[in-house]
């Protein structure tokens, strides 16, 4: 019964709601009705309050606006009443009651609900507006009136104007007056000026002419005659300015007055966004856009607006004001989460993407094809909410995690999230969530974060932070916990070890970072169970990747896949986008069959709105499964027909058919490049950069989901080529076809001599260096060595032009070189890595063309071939070719220093040089990876745990370690390698292996802390015995095999 | 080291050739007119490119040999196409036609670009440009051009339109390499790995041991070996283990079975370019090894069908007792050094352009239908495949018995006899 009871009550509640946004809707129905008279609207006003009211047959209204008073029929004084003011511009012009006849309860009851109040002052406020806007426009008639031909006749318009402000808005009516006084002054008239010292309108002292000769604050003088005064200044006006002038000058004043609330609430520091947000929405419903402005306002609110809600950032201010509308900011408020006192921004993607938006929008007024590009629905979180929802949840102290050592943090960072995932969200917060949901429906959604760092870093600071996709599925209550799940997770990220890591390294520890959330809905179709967009993708302004030499930088570069775009952003190793040259697109990288089925994408990321898991699944299940449901598949594939590649017709029936990713349809058919084009070049020249852009397509509309500057990708910056290197640190200069992108330090080159290779008299010979390049690829240290040979690397056809080799022969160099090196009159052409182009670009493998013979070009053939070639020493089964191949360890012949390749594709140079080593930070796959003691580390803990083996008790005869540990190349994840020479008879293997196991776990947990690598063991260990030796088994090569392949370790007897 | 002293792949298929002119005792007429091509074209393909300029390319063809029928080879778009590399390519397509005694002599052309800087349109240029250049001296009766590095279908049905352009007729037979339907035949995915086991099978019976008593291990998972393995289990033999490439580890793997692997059961979880799935593979039972695994297996054949150069004197040594066969269903799998020892170890070598020269003859069917405009069922285009194949291994087991000699040899041998003496039929020599 109670529990019915309860139920009862909710439903009169929210019937009382609905009844209460009824009446609301209906007075603003009435309030908007440009038909009725004034009285009439008040009166049909009156009649429709009471419908709002619990007792709307007891229930009259009064109104009295100015000298106006409007009643309800019969209306009779009564006790039980509610008032609420009218005013306008702060000033109370009247009021509203609405009482009842009778008191509606028998009982000791308040007879109107709070709710009722409340409504009531609404009404009252709007009203209020109403009434500004109808003086407002009373005015403008008046104007209009005015400035028609056949009335300028009459001197005394414009007086009439100021005479009805003078009544309506006194507020206004002055400071107009003291503009046309500030006027008269300009025009050099003495009376004004003489007006001006002795007035006291100038409200604030800063108007104030301040005598210099008199140090004592000035008194106001205070002229009592206000007609007088005034009269005075209306006649100087109309001596010195043209009625024409007067009325325009007047006109515009009024209209700017009323963007000052919204000036002075951005203006002020501390203002909230809530109050911004107020403000915005008042001003939008006061004046929107259709009321002219002049230029210098606009601009000054936009350039506010933008330095409130985005950021500080000159550069981006001045571009955004050329494009953002003030009506965006309108659309905007209602898509922000905010606590009342929040003061942030929306962070560093929100910017792009908001920039991004309107540009495009602004250009297609004129470009047709920039039309209908669409941004997804997004719902922004302030950046200051994470600081909220901390202090909420007395999280504060977290905040100084940054300053902890790095692996504190990593081991305190998995129970960081545990901690933020299980905390409250401050109830403010909650709620905007709630209502986010509400908008977006059971669309699935990717949770990004938008921090302010992510702003000042652009690009190479992405990808640090979380990015969650959430299918977001299911009741109200599991989406909003998933959602709140999510957002905690990209909040817990801001203290995670590896941008910490990242931002200690760059000396941004101290930013004050805080963490803005974009909440965007994911494009894409529903399908099956999946839920993903037909295709999405990366598109860049410059390309740095270019497989042909007709391929310009300005050409653009696509990376373009099947399903959500993860698989384009990010490089996967084992699956291949497709790529594509906006400015070049008939110039495609895959020119065979087997090029095709090899470089394109086999695998797609999607929703699993089911398990509402975000998953990797084949291509070939879902065309299997879905071919017909998938929109605009047809312009995705391309059907293998015969050793042939050719888009799909009506017939083909696509699930059964043998088929490639080639986007080939989507070239072809549609206007796809000539849009991307456009896009890259139009945010080019609106950014004055060249942008990288996120894009994604749901079949039918075209999308937008990111914009950024492409000159802070990470990796992709132009380096700052040195002029003062002398000409014997140079190794080599290049000024052709070069491309951005940062090589890590190099310690060893690989030099296949171009002359030397050219003379091997026999094919055999040649294969062999393919092959011993293949072996120096597993022995030097990954990506720290450079192969330069002639002419084409991997040649398919003719072996003459290139060494023969695979790309796995090549895949752990760091950059590879071609030489072109004249032949009499004859250069010769270069492959630029075609045969392998796409498996480079995935690897980041670099590629540089060398032409040594042009001019002004350097290349130090004397340093190449005259430092010490361990080639030898590396590979003695292939010593016979130490004469073509050169391995040159670039610290040992130089005293300790290393080789250091600079790029710059916008000017178009490349050097490499001799250097001091960690001059310069490198970036390399992993951030870690530069931390040069890993090997140091692993040697100190293998040498302690070599002399704590009791060899005689365990039949183990000696021990080596060999591999990066020992080559001192190990990286944070690398295992260390070590071999045991054991006494077949006398080895306890089982008990030895139990001991050492302990060991190889310890140390993953160790490596684990100091680098956050996780490892199964780190010891990765082998066994020879006496045999093995003998017959120069497998790794008893390692043992006793002098200073380059393993160091022996001394085990505990040799302590004693 | 001289320059003149430099790798030339012409100089080193005339040395080739030389040694076994030697063997034959070929008098001085023959020799010289097959140590040179009979005649070379080089001409000039002007082409409008796509931004408005016009280039110019260097088109290539060289006719080495033709006493036997219409010269045969593929057209090459290589960046740094040389004289004799081509001449090279040329004259061994002569000795491969020869060695399956089909009636054709050897050809290659091309031309000097590099495709990745081409849009389709001016590569379709340069295509009918060479069909323009060359209509004269090619067509059914004359030369038959084929695909080759970097041209496909699309090519040559581009050169083959042009040409009947200029013929003013349909002449499918002038170009190989057509999609069926367009003048290709049926047949030609199994063409190669059947071939291989066909000499296979011949050669087990002429050692007397029943395919069902064997086993075999198969190197590479792609085309050739997929057939190869299907036709060998339907002659009842048993592969129990194939060797495949990792493209995500960049290395290979051996999956072993003793019991025999299933190719059915494989092709599910392998890719298309014959990446078998690991996981899944242990999955099923597979025992997955070191890729070298697969040359070290105790079966009676071997067949290397990936990569040329695999079975090299590291890998030879591990190579069982067991091993009675060795079929090379790649292009020169057996480097010299490894064919010293395998000669020693009396293992029989089916030389690859003998074992795989399955795809050639369904070449010249593809021809021989489409000059008559008629064509095959699959059925029968095996069959005959079957008998060429056949009858060329006999051809060359019987010289390679008869005069003792190893079989890379002797296949040699009949090819170059049978081209010397079509050239002396004719009087040429």
């Amino acid at each position: 019964m109670a529990k019915n009871k309860q139920l009862s009550e909710i439903v009169n509640d929210l019937d009382e709601r609905a009844k209460e946004l009824r009446c609301l809707y209906k007075v603003e129905n009435i309030l908007n009705n440009n038909e009725l008279k004034v009285e009439e609207l008040f009166l049909a006003l009156i009649n429709v309050i009471p419908s709002g009211w619990q007792y709307p047959h007891l229930c009259q209204v009064k109104i009295i606006i100015r000298d106006m008073t409007i009643k309800s029929e019969n209306y009779e004084e009564s006790k039980i009443i509610i008032t609420k003011n009218i005013s306008v511009r702060g000033k109370v012009i009247g009021e509203i009651a609405v009482s009842y006849t009778a008191h509606p309860y028998d009982y000791d009851r308040e007879a109107f609900l709070s709710e009722e109040s409340n409504l009531l002052k609404t009404i009252a406020d709007r009203i209020g507006h109403y009434v500004l806007h109808h003086d407002l426009n009373l005015i403008f008639k008046k104007f209009q009136n005015v400035s028609l031909p056949e009335v300028q006749e009459n001197a005394g318009e414009w007086k009439i104007i100021l005479d009805m402000l003078r009544k309506t808005d006194p507020i206004l009516f002055m400071s107009i007056l003291r503009k046309l006084l500030h006027n008269l002054v300009l025009r050099g008239s003495e009376e004004a000026e003489i007006l001006m010292s002795q007035s006291s309108i100038s409200i604030k002292a800063g108007d104030e002419r301040v005598h210099v000769d008199e140090n004592r604050p000035l008194k106001k003088k205070i002229i009592n005659n206000y007609d007088e005064y005034i009269n005075a200044i209306l006649k100087l006006t109309s001596e010195n300015f043209e009625k024409d002038e007067i009325l325009l000058r007047i006109q515009k004043w009024m209209q700017e007055e009323k963007s000052i609330p919204l000036v002075r609430i951005l203006e002020a520091r501390e203002s909230t966004l809530a109050e911004i947000s107020d403000a915005i929405r008042k001003y939008y419903h006061l004046a929107p856009e259709k009321f002219e402005l002049s230029p210098s306002i606009i601009k000054g609110l936009r350039v506010s607006l933008v330095r409130r809600f985005f950021t500080e950032d000159l550069n981006y201010i001045g571009i955004a004001k050329e494009f953002v509308k003030l009506t965006d900011f309108y659309k905007l408020i209602d898509k922000m989460i905010y606590q009342p006192t929040s003061q942030g921004k929306l962070g560093g993607k929100s910017s792009g993407v908001f920039i991004a938006s309107n540009i495009l929008e602004k250009r297609a007024e004129d470009v047709e094809i920039l039309r209908n590009i669409k941004i997804p629905k997004t719902w922004f979180v302030a950046s200051d909410c994470v600081l909220s929802f901390m202090r909420y949840n007395n999280l504060e102290e977290v905040l100084e995690q940054k300053y902890k050592e790095l692996n504190e943090l990593r081991l305190e960072y998995p129970l960081l999230v545990q901690l933020f995932k299980n905390s409250e969200f401050p109830p403010e917060i909650e709620k905007g969530l709630a209502a986010a949901l509400d908008d977006f429906g059971d669309t699935p959604l990717i949770v990004r974060s938008s921090s302010l760092l992510e702003d000042q870093m652009g690009a190479s600071f992405s990808g640090k932070y979380k990015s969650l996709f959430l299918a977001n599925q299911g009741s109200k209550e599991d989406r909003l916990d998933a959602l709140k799940d999510a957002v905690a997770e990209v909040y817990a990220s801001t203290f995670a070890p590896d941008p910490i890591e990242y931002r200690a390294e760059r000396g941004l520890l101290d930013f004050h970072e805080e963490m803005g959330v974009m909440i965007q809905e994911v494009v894409g179709n529903k399908i099956g169970k999946y839920y993903f967009p037909s295709y999405a993708g990366v598109a860049f302004s410059n390309n740095e990747f270019r497989w042909s030499t007709r391929i310009k930088r300005e050409d653009g570069l696509v990376r373009i896949v099947p399903g959500l775009g993860t698989r384009a952003v990010d490089r996967v190793g084992d699956d291949y986008p497709i790529l594509l040259a906006p400015g070049q697109p008939d110039l495609s990288v895959n020119m065979t069959l087997e090029d095709s089925l090899k470089y394109s994408p086999k695998r797609m990321d999607v929703i699993n709105l089911e398990s509402n898991e975000f998953e990797t699944i084949s291509i070939d299940k879902m065309v299997k499964e879905y071919a017909e449901n998938y929109p605009g598949l047809k312009q995705i594939i391309s059907i293998v027909d015969q050793h042939r590649v050719r888009q799909p017709n009506v017939m083909d029936d696509i699930a059964s058919s043998d088929y490639v990713v080639t986007f080939d349809g989507l070239v072809k058919n549609t206007r796809f490049v000539k849009k991307m084009n456009e896009i890259l070049k139009t945010l080019q020249d609106s950014l004055t950069t060249p942008v990288d852009i996120e894009f994604a397509s749901d079949g039918k509309d075209f999308y937008i989901l990111q914009c950024r500057p492409q000159s802070k990708g990470s990796d992709l910056a132009p380096d700052t080529i040195p002029t003062n290197i002398p000409d014997d640190k140079v190794i080599f200069s290049a000024n052709k076809h070069i491309s951005n992108g940062k090589v890590p330090e190099i310690t060893h080159i690989v030099y296949v001599d171009p002359v030397k290779y050219g003379e091997i008299p026999d094919i055999e010979n040649m294969k062999k260096v393919g092959r011993a390049v293949g072996k120096l690829n597993t022995l030097l240290p990954r990506k720290k060595f450079i192969l330069m040979g002639p002419g084409r690397w991997g040649s398919r056809g003719d072996i003459k032009l290139g060494v023969n080799v695979t790309y796995s022969d090549i895949s752990n160099s760091a950059v590879l070189l071609e030489i072109a090196k004249k032949k009499g009159n004859y250069v010769p052409d270069l492959s630029f890595g075609t045969h392998f182009f796409q498996d480079l670009v995935e690897a980041s493998i670099r590629y540089i063309p060398l032409y040594p013979d042009d001019k002004g070009i350097k290349f130090n053939e004397e340093f190449l071939t005259s430092s010490k070639n361990i080639f030898e020493e590396l590979i003695p089964d292939y010593k016979k070719l130490a004469e073509v191949i050169k391995v040159i360890d670039v610290p040992n012949s130089t005293k300790g220093k290393i080789l250091k390749i600079m790029v710059n594709a916008d000017n178009n140079e490349a050097l490499a040089f001799i250097s001091e080593p960690g001059a310069d930070l490198v970036i390399t796959d992993h951030v870690a990876d530069n931390k040069s003691d890993h090997w140091k580390w692993r040697l100190t803990m293998v040498e302690n745990l070599a002399s704590r083996i009791d060899g005689d008790k365990f039949g183990i005869k000696e021990m080596y370690v060999f591999g990066s540990t020992f080559e001192g190349t190990a990286g944070p994840g690398s295992d260390i390698d070590l071999v045991f020479h054991v006494d077949q008879n006398e080895f306890k293997k089982d008990e030895f292996s139990w001991w050492v196991t302990g060991w190889s776990d310890a140390l993953s947990e160790m490596n684990y802390i100091r680098t956050g690598y996780k490892s199964n063991g780190l010891l990765d260990i082998h066994y020879v015995n006496d045999e093995d030796i003998k017959k120069k088994n497998s790794y008893a090569v390692y043992i006793k095999s002098g200073a380059y392949k393993s160091k022996k370790l001394k085990m505990m007897s040799e302590f004693k | 080291m001289s320059s003149s002293k430099s790798f030339n792949p012409f100089a080193m298929a005339q040395a080739q050739f030389d040694k076994v002119a030697e063997i034959l005792g070929l008098d001085e007429g023959t020799k010289e007119i097959l140590r040179n091509p009979l005649r070379e074209f080089s001409f000039s393909i002007p082409v409008k490119m796509d931004d408005g300029t016009t280039k110019v390319f260097r088109g290539f063809r060289v006719q080495h040999n033709d006493a036997r029928g219409p010269s045969k080879g593929g057209i090459r778009f290589h960046p740094q196409e040389t004289v004799d590399t081509v001449r090279a390519l040329a004259m061994w397509m002569t000795w491969k036609c020869a060695v399956v005694n089909i009636p054709l002599g050897g050809g290659k052309g091309g031309v000097i670009c590099d495709p990745h800087n081409l849009s389709m349109k001016e590569q379709e240029q340069i295509c009918r440009g060479w069909a323009r250049q060359m209509a004269k001296n090619v067509g059914p009766l004359n030369d038959v051009p084929a695909p080759d590095v970097m041209t496909n279908a699309q090519h040559m049905l581009w050169m083959l339109d042009e040409f009947e352009v200029i013929s003013g007729g349909k002449y499918p037979g002038f170009i190989t390499g057509k999609p069926v339907g367009m003048g290709g035949s049926l047949g030609r995915t199994e063409a190669t790995g059947y071939g291989v086991i066909y000499t296979v099978r011949e050669a087990l019976k002429e050692m007397g041991i029943k395919p069902e008593d064997t086993t075999a291990s198969v190197q590479g998972f792609g085309n050739v070996a997929q057939y190869a393995i299907r036709l060998y289990n339907e002659l009842g033999g048993k592969v129990v283990a194939v060797s495949s490439w990792d493209n995500k580890d960049q290395k290979s793997y051996s999956f072993i079975k003793k019991e025999g692997v299933n190719i059915d059961e494989l092709l599910k979880i392998t890719d298309r370019f014959g990446g078998i799935d690991k996981v899944k593979a242990k999955d099923l039972g597979y025992s997955v090894e070191d890729g070298n695994a697969w040359i070290q297996q105790e079966v009676d054949i071997l067949i290397p069908a990936a990569l040329e150069n695999q079975v090299n004197a590291e890998t030879v040594t591990l190579i069982k007792d067991t091993v009675k066969i060795v079929a090379e269903g790649a292009n020169g799998p057996t480097t010299p050094d490894a064919d010293k020892v395998l000669i020693e170890k009396g293992i029989f070598v089916i030389p690859d352009f003998l074992a795989n020269a399955g795809g050639v003859t369904c070449s010249y069917f593809e021809q021989v239908q489409s000059n008559m405009n008629y064509y095959w069922e699959k059925e029968e285009v095996l069959e005959k495949l079957d008998q060429k194949m056949t009858s060329a291994y006999l051809a060359v087991s019987e010289l390679a018995r008869k005069k003792n000699i190893f079989m890379r040899d002797a296949a040699y041998m009949i090819s170059i006899q049978r081209v010397a003496e079509a050239c002396k039929d004719r009087g040429w020599v």
